[in-house]
This record gives structure tokens, C-alpha cells and sequence, in this order.
């Protein structure tokens, strides 16, 4: 375990968002601010049913309309051109639409207001065939197919696994618990919405601005479009603009990149395609509705003995990311406290609505409200406060969980004393007033999901003391830039603003395979690191020749380079820079770095040590239920997560308020309303995201554990903020006023009825 | 959004005027907080929008101490009505009402005659105004005319209003001692909110502040238009108020509302909400007489 180092000087600095006064001035470029010369604007016509044969598509009055420069039907779309993770997803259909995001038909023109007429001029005839929207219903034999190929709406996918015996253990319980629990679609709502520009040069590579999460991966689905369209051997460079929020959201590659794309090369012009809000609501992918069966067994001492999970995945009309979310979701099924006996299987099934995504916790959510719900019952159900069953069954450092998953440094003890002692310091048990408490677990030291879980970085240094660092690892708002700077400004002696990021660009940076799995601070800052480490080095080398001093001696901060205590050993960074430049055989100071950790892609039975070191935090939570409304109001929250190390309090903090707002957000009001396919709520107005004035205070106390393999000891800590809200409020409403709600999001009208028929 | 001419006449003659030559192509436009929305979503296009901003009488507010009537020019914009000292003692409801309704921006820009006028079953200004037994004024080609507020609407989006028929202003008469009133948006946001429901209680009692001498009970989104519950409101008239009667008139409220089921919320629940929230805005009614006198 790494000392706490505390003669840092820039690490742990709570040091603003770099990028802060070029957004609060409106000056970021977002994918909206790009123009380029002889851009035309592009746009997509959706399907108007959920399910149905396109019978006639005729384009002839779009073709026609002055202004506009190409039209693309489900015809135009080269057959290998297809999206997602199962590749069922071509960006135009043809012949059948299975949902009403289904994309039929796109244009570019002149202007947006001519490509929007020219959509209105597409006359589409349609069969409309019966739609299946509950995953229960869409098991069943009889069922509607999405897709008729398949012959069954169930899709093959191995999400299954038993350790230990659930059986046995079982009838060894003392205590069982069995219930069924529920969540519905909520979306990220990025402010920034959606969006792409692409175009060719005239060799036919292909540059395209779109605000992505995964630039190297989207590079890799670029380049096998242009083999789709017959374009071999081409390049696909990948620039992103500002980010405006990601959540997951942009973690795939989508229609409207695709379709820009060949919109672009038909036109042979820059094409730009942004959607507005409400297309943002209807045409992005949601986090996926779950059905969750869970039974949970504890001896008469209150030891975990086993847990037994099957869920339902609402998988949508395609397949996105969304389809492998159990693989995360297994993390807290079997290693969220100690249980030996485990067995967990997911089916995702083909419905006619909206198709999922990864969205912040990657199933984890829907997953941790389930069992941490179910853990106070069985606490309950035991006569065990509940705080401390948890204590019982908490992990400990150096636990190697059912799944492999080889724990370092855990916190969560100190996160349950911590978050205990905020609720219960002046608890006066008031009528309808509870307290609840929910934890987590999740992955903080990269995730292996892909192949690679690298991350590349390639650091320069100028004449003048400041640094250009190029990496893989992309900030989309989170603030990874910041936590880049800071990191090579501490091993280079430098301030924070020496620090250039460039993450923008395909053709300079490195290698990533994203911004997901909170690997951003781990992975990145870790390639960062490294590269900065290879440079000091030299620094050292060549400041010990010109001060005649042991390298050892030597030290590098606040842009000096120095022995301690020697007066005349001292010299300012960009001279020494200067020195090894402009001296005969001179040099410039550069290094790369790869930095791919040493976690394990989930093998056999779906055992294998996925992260580096995971990251465990408490959330707790007072709310007053008013019993003759239902209305849930949020007293006090407390969220204390194991964060390795902070590199930046500040940042750190602003995650952890984030993810708790999107939790709660999760737990009382979000909801994308479908009535048979048909999003009912595509605006800020009828979907409730929390707004400033429902914000609450949270406190986020940072308990520093850290790590070895992370930078400077730092832990992952994106996403578990929106992790275990909604359990923790369910759980506290369950003290306040004795009734379960087993369903998201806890509405007013779900509490008042639970209420209801109680007292009946 | 197609493009259109905007004008700024400076009297409600001039507007009329305007709006005479060009009557099926031009639309009045108060604050502009409904009116843009349209625009830009294609449900309204307009070539000429006649602004009501520049005529000076329909942006005052002002109460006449000789005989105690308020008037509110209907270009009086919500947060105007929530910063006056005068509306957040006097009228408490009016307070209520307006400083929940969207954000700052809104209330900043929103005018109290554009949430009339709009006429959707939530519109948050329209209860208080009419819980207050407010009067409307109305200026159109063929002359003046006054109307109650509570018979402005028809339907959602549509009022009594002639074509090229400007409001110009809501007249609200005094107020009787020992009265009170109070208005709850009840929605599931702080901001930002359409209410489910909204319930606006107005209560004068008499002298020894126990007997209800008048009752006015004011229901947003329980109808198609803003209604009030006038079986709830006769029932409480001569009574004395306490706990017991004031559930009761939530009871008989909730069932003469005509809720229904929405992607917004259940019916059921929306009664239930009356239900309860008229008994509390009553109860608030009460500690704001006896807090007063
Ligand atoms: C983000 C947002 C949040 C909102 N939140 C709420 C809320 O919480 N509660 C609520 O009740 N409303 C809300 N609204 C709706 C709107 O802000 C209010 O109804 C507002 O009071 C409308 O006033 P305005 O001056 O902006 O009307 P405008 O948009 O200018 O006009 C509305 C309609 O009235 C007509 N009109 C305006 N003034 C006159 C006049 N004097 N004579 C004749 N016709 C006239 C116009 O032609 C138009 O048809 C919200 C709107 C937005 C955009």
C-alpha cells in the first residue's frame, strides 16, 4: 500500500476545471459551434410504427426540392453495414421497422428548415404487424418475433453462472427473503445532445467530428463501414469536439454517425447531423428496464449464505451495449459483501420498444436496488439492525470473492462507521421520518472487457517549461484532463496550467478502448503517469550533469529543479529545458507510454480478477414521507465512497454530488414514459430530471485508502455515486413509514398506494 | 421557424389596429414564454407578432386605497406580482401561485395575462385570479367589455376571446376582513413543474372568526378548464370551520373534479390530492386569519 504522500504539491489540489472559464464564457466548441465550408445539414425521417413491413418507400418529391443534395432510403444502405454489439442494427431499415426510433429515411440539404421539408415530402406506405413490448409476454412461444430470423425473441447470450450450491445452502438458511423487484427506462439527458460532422477528402478518408466516448473503437466501426461501402485500405480520423455529458450514452457507435458518413460521401460535402432535444429523447438509447428476482439466505447469526438472482433484460428492438450489462451487474451478485454460494442468470429479450445502452454504473444500479433492498429485508427478517448485518457480511482487504475478484484495498467498514455516525448523530425518531442505508461495490482499477483495457500516452516538453501530453483517454465533462495535468505537473516539478491535454484527435493520440468502467482516472492517469515518470528521469539525468548533483538529490517542484537545503544547486525547469536543447549534440525531452493493467478478462464460468482493485462505498439517507401524498422528501444524505486517493477533492466531490443527483433522480422521478413503443415524454417538462431547485445537500466524505497499482493511490470513483441511491431511499422509506416499494421510480403515486393498502 | 415581422405598438388602440389589417395573420404576443415555444415547434406561424410590451397601463400594478380594489395589468409579469410587498401580504394566494411557476427566467418574462390568455387546465395564475373573484377587462375592435375571470375559458387553448380582443387588465374586488387564502401546486419537481393538481382555498369567516361567511374552492387540471368546486364551496358556506368540515369539503371536491388519467398522472391520485391538499390550504386559510387579526 502507498504512504499517503503529503509533500505533494499539485496532487490532491482542489484545482478548478481547466476548461471552466472557456464554458462558463460560452467559448467551448461543442459539436453544435463546428461549421466547415460547403457544409449541408443532414437529417433522419423515423418510422411511425412500432412494428410493421414497409411496403413503398417513394423519395421522388424529397429528390426534387430544390436545396436538397441527397436522399437515403434502407436501399442505399451497403448489407454489412451494421451497428452494435450483435450487429443487428443496420442505420436505415429496409423492409421491416421493429420500433419507432427506427431510422427509414435521411436527407441533406441546404439548411436544416429544407432538409426538415424534404423529410415531409418522403411518402412511406406501411403494414403495420403486432407489436410485443413486455419482455415476459415477448418469452412466451407465441409471441411476435422482432426479428423472424432469430425465431425466438430471446437472445443467445451466456449471462449465467452458479459457484458454491445454492440449494444446499438453502436449506441451511435460518433466513430467507424472496421478492421481485423492478426498474423502468431512464436516459443520460446530456445538455449537449447528439451529433456528428463527417466528410471526405478527396482520396476518400474520411474526418469526423462527433462528441464520442470511445474514440478508438468508434475509428475501428468507422473504418469497417468504409469496407461496407466498398472503401478499403481508407482512413477514418476521429475529432471530438467539447463533450456536453456522456454517462455511457455515447459508448456505441450510432445511425446518425453512420448515416452522416454516407450521406457525406453521396454529396461529396461535409454533412452535419444534430438532433434537437426532443429527437435526443426519442432516438438515444436508455439504460435498460430490468425484472429482478432475487432470494437471499443468512444463518441465525445473520452470515450471508447464499444468493440466487434471474432477471429479465428489456433489450429493445437492436443490440447495443445495454445486452451485456449482467456482465457487470455479476460484480455485485457475488462479490457486494461475502456470500460463498451464488447463482445468477440474465435473459435479454427482443421487445418492440426503445434498445438499451451502458449508462454511469453499467447495471450496477438496477442490480445493487435489488439486493441492497433485499439486504434489509433479510436484516429485518434476522432481527439485525440493519447497519449492522452489513457489518457481518462487509468485504475485507484481501478477499478473493466467488467471481476471482481479488480485493486490495477496501473501505467499506470505514464507510459504514462513517455514514453510520452522520445518520444517527441527533436521530429524534419523528413520525414518518426514516433513515436507509445502501452499498456498493464497483469496479475502480480499469475493467477488462474488451481485449485491451490500455491506454496510450505520448508526452513532449518545449523550451519554456510547458508540456504537451497526448492521450488516449478522453474527458467529456468528467474532468480527466485536470487529473492528467495534475498528475504529470506533480512528477514534473510543474503547476497545473503547464499542463496541455490534448485528447481530441485520432491522428495524434494514442490508443484507448474509452471512457467507461470509471477507468479514466486509473487507466489514463496511470499512461500518464508513466510517459511523465520516463521524462523525469531524463530531467534528473541532465540536471544532475549541469548542477553536478546526485540524481537522487535531486528534486523538481514549483518549475525548479533543486537539492534541498543547497543554495547553489538550483535551477528553473524551461532553463534546464533550454540547456538540453540548445547544446551541441542537443535534445528534447519526449516520451510515450502504453499503460494496459494487469486485470483478467472474465474466463471460465465468468471468474476472473476484471479490475485492478475495486471500490466500495456507503450511501445513507433521511427522508420524510408524507402519508397522505405519498411525497418523498430527501432530509440528509451522506455519501462516503473508498477512493484510493483523491487527486483532485474538488473533481471528486463534483462526481460523487452528480452521480447522487442521477441517483435520486433514478430513485423518485425519472421515467421515459412508453405507451406501445411511443415515448409520451420527450421533453424536460414531462421527463423529470431533478432541477437545481431539487438538489439537495449531500455530503461526500472522502475516505482515502490508497491503492498501489492506482496513480498516486487513486481509485475509480465515475460512477459509483449513482449506484446505491435509489436502494438506500427505498430502504429509508421503509423505516419512515413501513411500506416496500419494489418498483422504480418511488413515485408519489406508488407510496400513497403501498400506504393505502397497508392500513386496509 | 418561419421568419415573421414583430411590432411594438404603443397603445391598445394602435394593437387593435394592427391587429385589424392583418387579423388572420398576426398573433398578440405578452412575454412570449407559450408564444415562442409554438413557433419554434410549428404549431403556430404567424407573420406579424403584435408585442403588448410598450403599452405603459397594461404593465401596472396597483391597488386603490379609497376602495380597496387591486388591478393587475395583464402585461404584469409573475415575478413582478411575487417581489410585491402589497401581493405577498394581501394576496397570499396570488404569491403562492406565482412564485412557483416555472424558473426565475420564466417568472421574469411570463406575464399574468399570457397565462390567462394561453388557457391550459394547469395554468398556475388563473386559480388564485379566480378563488379572488377576479374581473377581467377585455379592449377589441367593437369596444370594452368585462367578463369574470372564471368564465374566460372555453377549452384548452381557447377562451371567450374575440379575435383582435386584447386583455387588458384583471381587476380583483376588496377584500372583506378576517379572509384568507393559499394556493399549492402540487407536482413531483421544486421547479420546472406542471402541477398534477393545483388548489387554490379562499376563506372569509365571520367576525368571531369561526363561521365561513364565503368559501372559494379553485381546482387547475381537475378539468378541462380551470374549475371551481362549487358543491365543496356551498357546503362549507355557514359552517364553522375546523378540521372535521374542512375534510369533508376535500371530499366533496375531489368527487366533482373530473381528473383523468395521464402520461402525467392517475386519476385516482390526482383526487386523492385534492382531497387532502384543500383540507390543508383551508387549514392554512385559518392560521392566516387568526395570524392577522
Ligand atoms: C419553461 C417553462 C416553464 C413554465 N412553467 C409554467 C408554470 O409553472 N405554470 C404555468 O402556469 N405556466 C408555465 N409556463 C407557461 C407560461 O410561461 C405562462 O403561461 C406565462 O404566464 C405565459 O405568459 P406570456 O406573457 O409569456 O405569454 P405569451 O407566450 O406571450 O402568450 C400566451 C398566449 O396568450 C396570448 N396573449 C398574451 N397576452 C395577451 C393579452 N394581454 N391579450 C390577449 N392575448 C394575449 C398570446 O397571443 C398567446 O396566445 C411555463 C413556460 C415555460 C416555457
Amino acid at each position: 500500500m502507498n504512504e499517503l504522500k503529503s509533500d505533494l504539491s499539485v496532487v490532491g489540489k482542489r484545482i478548478p476545471k481547466l476548461d471552466a472559464s472557456l464554458k462558463a464564457m460560452g467559448r467551448a466548441e461543442y459539436i453544435q459551434d463546428i461549421k466547415l465550408p460547403g457544409m449541408v445539414y443532414g437529417k433522419i425521417l423515423y418510422s411511425s410504427y412500432a412494428h410493421a413491413n414497409i411496403i413503398k418507400i417513394d423519395t421522388s418529391k424529397a429528390v426534387a426540392l430544390p436545396g436538397v443534395h441527397a436522399v437515403l432510403t434502407g436501399e442505399d444502405i451497403p448489407g454489412k453495414m451494421k451497428m452494435g454489439f450483435y450487429k443487428d442494427n443496420p442505420p436505415i431499415k429496409k423492409g421491416k421497422v421493429c420500433s419507432f426510433r427506427d431510422e427509414v429515411a435521411a436527407v441533406a440539404a441546404k439548411s436544416p428548415e429544407i432538409a426538415r421539408k424534404a423529410l415531409s415530402l418522403i411518402e412511406i406506405e406501411y403494414e403495420e404487424l403486432e407489436g410485443i413490448f413486455d419482455p415476459e409476454k415477448a418469452m412466451k412461444k407465441d409471441s411476435p418475433l422482432v426479428h423472424e430470423k432469430n425465431k425466438t425473441n430471446i437472445l443467445k447470450l451466456p449471462w449465467k453462472l452458479h459457484y458454491g450450491d445454492v440449494e444446499k445452502a438453502g436449506e441451511k438458511a435460518a433466513f430467507t427473503v424472496e421478492d421481485r423487484f423492478s426498474t423502468t427506462w431512464v436516459t443520460h439527458c446530456c445538455l449537449g445532445t447528439s451529433g456528428a460532422v463527417a466528410l471526405f477528402d478527396a482520396n476518400d478518408n474520411l474526418t469526423i467530428y462527433t462528441n464520442t466516448q470511445i474514440p478508438s473503437l468508434a475509428q475501428k466501426d468507422f473504418l469497417e463501414a468504409l469496407k461496407a461501402m466498398g472503401l478499403e485500405n481508407k482512413r477514418a480520423r476521429v475529432i471530438k469536439p467539447v463533450i456536453g455529458g456522456g454517462f455511457g450514452s455515447k459508448l456505441d457507435t450510432y445511425a446518425y454517425e453512420h448515416i452522416a458518413i454516407l450521406l457525406a460521401h453521396k454529396c461529396r460535402k461535409p454533412v452535419k447531423l444534430t438532433f434537437d432535444r426532443q429527437e435526443e429523447f426519442k432516438a438515444t438509447s436508455t439504460r435498460q428496464p430490468a425484472i429482478i428476482d432475487i432470494r437471499q439466505g443468512c444463518d441465525k447469526n445473520g452470515k450471508l449464505l447464499f444468493r440466487d438472482i434471474k432477471m429479465i433484460l428489456d433489450n429493445g428492438a437492436y443490440t447495443s451495449w445495454g445486452a451485456t450489462t449482467p456482465s457487470v451487474m455479476m460484480m455485485p451478485v457475488t462479490s457486494l459483501y461475502r456470500v460463498k454460494n451464488v447463482r445468477y442468470s440474465a435473459k435479454c429479450v427482443y421487445t418492440n420498444n426503445t434498445y438499451s445502452q451502458a449508462m454511469r454504473g453499467y447495471g450496477n444500479p438496477q442490480a445493487t436496488f435489488a439486493i441492497e433492498s433485499s439486504m434489509d429485508m433479510l436484516a429485518e427478517k434476522a432481527g439485525i439492525d440493519p447497519i449492522e448485518f452489513r457489518r457481518i457480511n462487509r468485504n475485507h482487504p484481501g478477499d478473493v470473492t466467488p467471481q476471482k475478484f481479488k480485493i486490495t484495498t477496501c473501505g467499506l467498514d470505514l464507510c459504514l462507521d462513517t455514514v453510520e455516525k452522520e445518520l444517527k448523530e441527533n436521530n429524534i425518531k419523528q413520525k414518518g421520518v426514516g433513515i436507509g442505508i445502501a452499498s456498493l461495490i464497483h469496479v475502480g482499477g480499469g475493467a477488462r472487457i474488451y481485449k485491451s483495457d490500455g491506454c496510450g500516452a505520448i508526452l513532449k516538453m518545449d523550451d519554456y517549461g510547458k508540456v504537451d501530453i497526448f492521450t488516449g483517454g478522453t474527458d467529456m465533462g468528467q474532468g480527466l484532463d485536470n487529473i492528467t495535468a495534475q498528475i504529470v505537473a506533480e512528477e514534473l516539478g510543474l503547476f497545473a496550467e503547464d499542463i496541455n491535454v490534448v485528447h481530441t484527435d485520432t491522428d495524434v493520440c494514442p490508443w484507448d478502448v474509452g471512457a467507461h468502467a470509471s477507468r479514466s482516472t486509473f487507466v489514463a492517469g496511470n499512461a500518464a503517469l508513466g510517459a511523465a515518470k520516463k521524462v523525469k528521469e531524463k530531467l534528473l539525468e541532465f540536471g544532475s550533469k549541469i548542477l553536478d548533483a546526485d540524481p537522487g538529490d535531486l528534486v523538481l517542484r514549483d518549475r525548479l529543479i533543486f537539492v534541498p537545503g543547497d543554495n547553489e544547486k538550483k535551477m528553473a525547469i524551461d532553463k534546464l529545458l533550454r540547456k538540453a536543447h540548445f547544446s551541441p549534440g542537443g535534445t528534447m525531452l519526449m516520451a510515450d507510454f502504453f499503460y494496459d493493467p494487469d486485470n483478467e478478462n472474465l474466463g471460465k464460468e465468468f471468474k476472473g480478477n476484471m479490475s485492478m482493485t475495486y471500490t466500495f462505498g456507503v450511501h445513507g439517507v433521511r427522508v420524510k414521507v408524507d402519508v397522505e401524498t405519498g411525497k418523498v422528501e430527501v432530509l440528509e444524505y451522506v455519501a462516503a465512497h473508498d477512493v484510493g486517493r483523491a487527486i483532485n477533492p474538488l473533481l471528486l466531490e463534483g462526481q460523487v454530488y452528480g452521480g447522487v443527483v442521477m441517483g435520486l433522480g433514478y430513485a423518485l422521478t425519472e421515467e421515459v414514459v412508453h405507451k406501445k413503443g411511443k415515448n409520451m415524454n420527450a421533453n424536460f417538462r414531462d421527463y423529470k430530471l431533478f432541477t437545481a431547485k431539487d438538489a439537495i445537500k449531500i455530503k461526500a466524505p472522502v475516505l482515502e485508502t490508497p491503492d498501489k497499482d492506482g496513480p498516486f493511490g487513486a481509485k475509480g470513483i465515475g460512477e459509483p455515486g449513482c449506484v446505491p441511491t435509489a436502494p438506500a431511499i427505498a430502504n429509508a422509506i421503509y423505516d419512515a413509514v413501513g411500506v416496500r416499494i419494489y418498483d422504480l421510480p418511488i413515485t408519489p403515486e406508488k407510496v400513497l398506494a403501498a400506504l393505502k393498502e397497508k392500513n386496509n | 421557424m418561419k421568419a415573421f415581422k414583430y411590432l411594438s405598438p404603443k397603445s391598445v388602440e394602435e394593437a387593435i389596429a394592427f391587429h385589424g389589417r392583418h387579423s388572420e395573420t398576426s398573433r398578440f404576443i405578452g412575454g412570449g414564454t407559450d408564444v415562442i415555444v409554438k413557433l419554434k415547434e410549428g404549431w403556430m406561424e404567424p407573420d406579424f407578432l403584435i408585442s403588448l410590451k410598450k403599452i405603459k397601463e397594461m404593465g401596472e400594478l396597483s391597488k386603490n386605497n379609497a376602495t380597496g380594489e387591486l388591478s393587475i395589468g395583464a402585461m404584469v409579469t409573475h415575478a413582478t406580482l411575487e417581489k410585491s410587498i402589497m401581493i405577498q401580504k394581501e394576496y397570499p394566494i396570488i404569491y403562492d401561485a406565482v412564485s412557483n411557476i416555472g424558473s426565475l427566467q420564466v417568472r421574469n418574462v411570463g406575464t399574468i395575462g399570457g397565462n390567462l390568455i394561453n388557457a391550459v387546465p394547469s395554468a398556475d395564475g388563473a386559480i388564485p385570479l379566480i378563488a379572488l373573484d377576479g374581473v377581467a377587462l377585455l379592449h377589441g375592435p367593437d369596444g370594452e367589455r368585462s367578463a369574470s375571470v372564471k368564465d374566460l375559458f372555453i377549452k384548452p387553448y381557447k377562451t371567450i376571446l374575440k379575435p383582435g380582443e386584447i386583455l387588458k387588465k384583471i381587476t380583483i374586488p376588496p377584500q372583506e376582513p378576517y379572509t384568507g387564502s393559499a394556493y399549492i401546486k402540487f407536482g413531483r419537481r421544486a421547479a420546472m413543474e406542471l402541477p398534477l393538481v393545483g388548489i387554490g382555498v379562499l376563506l372569509t369567516l365571520d367576525h368571531a372568526r369561526k363561521i365561513c361567511k364565503k368559501a372559494r374552492i379553485c381546482l387547475g387540471v381537475a378539468a378541462p378548464v380551470p374549475m371551481r368546486a362549487f358543491d365543496a364551496e356551498k357546503f362549507l358556506a355557514g359552517k364553522e370551520i375546523n378540521e372535521e368540515t374542512l375534510v369533508k369539503a376535500g371530499r366533496i371536491a375531489a368527487d366533482e373534479s373530473k381528473v383523468r388519467d395521464s402520461v402525467r398522472g392517475k386519476a385516482w391520485h390526482r383526487k386523492e390530492m385534492i382531497r387532502v391538499q384543500v383540507k390543508r390550504m383551508g387549514q392554512k386559510c385559518l392560521e392566516l386569519i387568526r395570524n392577522n387579526n
